[in-house]
């Protein structure tokens, strides 16, 4: 049996060549028709490239669903020095395990994309900034890339087109922050990962103070695909304002856990119940997180018409983020969870804000006093508070993804937060 | 295709034996090598090969070296094409970190000063960045730094125990090293290995749905491969 595991329903495009070694290769990623997106696109005007992008209607994938034909368009149209293109291999929202995926299965599918990219926004280099703990993953990018160099792919005069692409590697050094967009540019720049006051915009002032476009590692992969068979084509899959495939992973409380990529608008429950196996027998759902640590907690109930879409799963009150479906049954301990994940926060600000610095400590404190059967009910208040202060009040959304888990879980979940403080006992074990 | 079909092979007690695949190849026709790719990567090389991809970091050495040179030889052109890839020599400054763990195995105050001379940075400055970083050991660590993610998929597939398990097998407490040398154990935030729980990372590897019960022969086949 080959990996991974695929379901029935899957719909294969990003994911082909997931499992199956040659795709590594130049050679292998050929015999599937690599490279033959990024020569038609060089071989377009970049206005062309923009729009089909656009009309595929293709949304971020490194969690806020922005367009990206739309993003692309806001680079400047007139050149007046380097522009610059990043993709985020950052990868490490607590539930999500695609990109790592992507790039070592398909390490040429990313750079496809990337050179593609960079073609439509005028980018002169591309830093593909990896994950410091991705040691294999960059390992296998980084083979590619050579190759790709030894071919005429990436460099001077890309294919006898004229066109001039640079791409560079680089590997970061262990920092959730360094995943949002700025503080990426600033780590790449040689400093703390910090994040920047916006505006001004990347695509204004980015990477070394130049127009910067920042794409997310699956965004880009789907790019080839699009320009190969048209934006319509790509609509055919999906949603109307949510179109085509999605690379979900599932993990936690289900008996098939991993990345599924499907349609998105796939109803919730049919992913967790059908495509992977179910829940364990004998156990009932307690909650899912639909989209990584940082998106509100959703209840059972809560599941049961959800699709998988960026409307559908705002419309049942959280998030499709990253598409990191974290499935809990019912011998979860809520409290713990969202102290485990309250703590990854803690760990992971930046300090630059007062309410989150102090906000994510507080909220873990009083947290791990409830846990131990020694929080009050006005812990819950106090509780809630904080995180209205942490909401909307810094420099990035660390602060307010840290308060999300939180005040979603007292809402949903109050009953295991009062049977821990009125008779200290504990629901779930997990 | 059924479900006792897929699983690993091996016997497990804990409620989750998925079906592995990095670090637990289990039926899956592929190979470790051709899992991690190693096959196809070949042997990278010191020198940091193409400089398109210099300043990615090729190894967690085994063996650590605290007074090798970091930026002569083949390291030295390492740093060159590193240089060559960026409009200022600031942003070398991680990529050349991690050389320097790389080389020496963690970054002390001297070392940190010359990387610092080397890319003519404050010596503040480079410290400021440096404590910044989680991967950046501050003071050596084991042959083995075993990293044991406990973030939420993990946990709730039993992280802790796994964690707990290393501990007690290993006989250290979190963040020490084993009196032989062997291994340091700490916690580590989520790998972007979700479903593959546990996730644990031991120097630059990934080992996936580690239980509990595993881990005594995953530190008997590494203190195997340290000899
Ligand atoms: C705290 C924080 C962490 C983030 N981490 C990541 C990440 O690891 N990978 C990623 O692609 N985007 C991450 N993002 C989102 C990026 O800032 C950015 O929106 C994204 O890379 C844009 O790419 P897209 O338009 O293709 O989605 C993060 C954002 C925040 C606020
Ligand atoms: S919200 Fe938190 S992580 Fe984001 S900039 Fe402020 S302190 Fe840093
Ligand atoms: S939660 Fe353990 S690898 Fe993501």
């Amino acid at each position: 049996m080959a990996y991974p595991y695929r379901h029935e329903k899957e719909t294969p495009m990003l994911s082909r060549g997931f499992g199956d070694p040659r795709t590594r290769t130049l050679e292998g990623w050929k015999e599937l028709g690599g490279y033959t997106a990024l020569e038609k696109a060089l071989k377009s005007s970049r206005e062309e490239v923009i729009e089909e992008v656009k009309a595929s209607g293709l949304r971020g994938r490194g969690g806020a669903g922005f367009p990206t034909g739309v993003k692309w368009s806001f680079m400047p149209k007139e050149k007046k020095g380097p522009h610059y293109l990043c993709c985020n291999a950052d990868e490490s929202e607590p539930g999500t395990f695609k990109d790592r995926e992507l790039l070592r299965w398909t390490p040429h599918q990313v750079i496809e994309g990337c050179l593609i990219a960079a073609y439509a926004i005028q980018a002169e280099h591309v830093y593909i900034y990896c994950r410091g703990e991705f040691f294999e993953a960059t390992q296998v990018l980084a083979r590619a890339v050579e190759e790709a160099y030894e071919a005429g792919l990436i460099g001077k005069n890309i294919l006898g087109t004229g066109a001039d692409i640079e791409l560079t590697v680089v590997a970061g050094a262990g920092a959730y922050i360094c995943g949002e967009e700025t503080a990426l540019m600033n780590s790449l720049e040689g400093r703390r990962g910090l994040p920047r006051v916006k505006p001004p915009f990347p695509a204004a002032v980015g990477a070394f103070g130049r127009p910067t476009t920042i794409n997310n590692v699956e965004t880009l992969a789907a790019v080839p695909h699009i320009i190969n068979r048209g934006g319509a084509w790509y609509r055919g899959f999906g949603t109307e304002k949510s179109p085509g495939t999605k690379l979900f992973c599932v993990s936690g409380h289900v008996r098939r856990p991993g990345n599924y990529e499907l349609p998105l608008g796939f109803p919730m429950m049919e992913l967790i119940n059908d495509v992977c196996g179910g829940l364990r027998p004998g156990r009932t759902l307690k909650a899912v997180i639909p989209g990584g640590s940082s998106v509100p907690i959703m209840s059972a109930e809560d599941c049961e018409t959800c699709t998988l879409d960026y409307e559908g799963v705002v419309e049942c009150g959280s998030m499709l983020g990253c598409a990191s479906v974290i499935v809990m049954d019912d011998t979860t301990n809520i409290v713990k969870q969202v102290r485990r994940m309250v703590d990854f926060y803690a760990h992971e600000s930046c300090g630059q804000c007062t309410p989150c610095r102090e906000g994510t400590q507080w909220l873990s404190r009083i947290l791990v006093r409830i846990e131990n059967g020694k929080g009050t009910e006005e812990d819950l208040d106090t509780l809630l508070e904080l995180g209205d202060q942490m909401t909307g009040t810094t420099i990035c959304v660390l602060s307010d993804s840290a308060a999300a888990p939180v005040a979603s879980s007292i809402e949903k979940f109050r009953d295991d937060y009062l049977a821990l403080i009125r008779r200290g006992e504990r629901v779930g074990a997990a | 295709m059924s479900d006792s079909k897929r699983s690993t092979g091996r016997d497990r007690a804990a409620p989750f034996s998925n079906p592995g695949w990095a670090g637990n190849t289990g039926d899956f026709k592929l190979t470790e090598e051709e899992v991690r790719g190693d096959e196809y990567v070949g042997v990278r090389r010191r020198d940091g090969g193409h400089p398109s991809v210099a300043p990615t970091l090729p190894y967690i050495l085994d063996e650590k070296s605290p007074d090798a040179p970091i930026f002569e030889g083949e390291y030295g052109e390492r740093l060159e094409k590193i240089l060559s890839r960026y409009p200022d020599s600031r942003a070398a400054l991680i990529p050349a970190l991690n050389l320097a763990q790389e080389v020496r195995g963690h970054l002390s105050s001297e070392t940190m000063r010359e990387v610092a001379e080397r890319l003519e940075l404050s010596d503040a400055y480079v410290r400021g960045v440096a404590t910044f970083y989680t991967m950046y050991n501050k003071a050596p660590v084991g042959r083995f730094l075993i990293q044991v993610c406990t973030n939420i998929s993990c946990n709730l597939c039993g992280g802790d125990e796994v964690l707990a398990a290393f501990l007690e097998h290993a006989g250290v407490e979190m963040g020490e090293t084993t009196e032989d040398g062997l291994f340091t154990i700490t916690e580590v935030e989520c790998l972007a290995a979700c479903g593959f729980p546990t996730a644990v990372q031991i120097n630059s590897r990934y080992y996936e749905n580690v239980s509990a019960d595993d881990v005594p022969a995953l530190l008997d086949r590494l203190r195997e491969e340290a000899g």
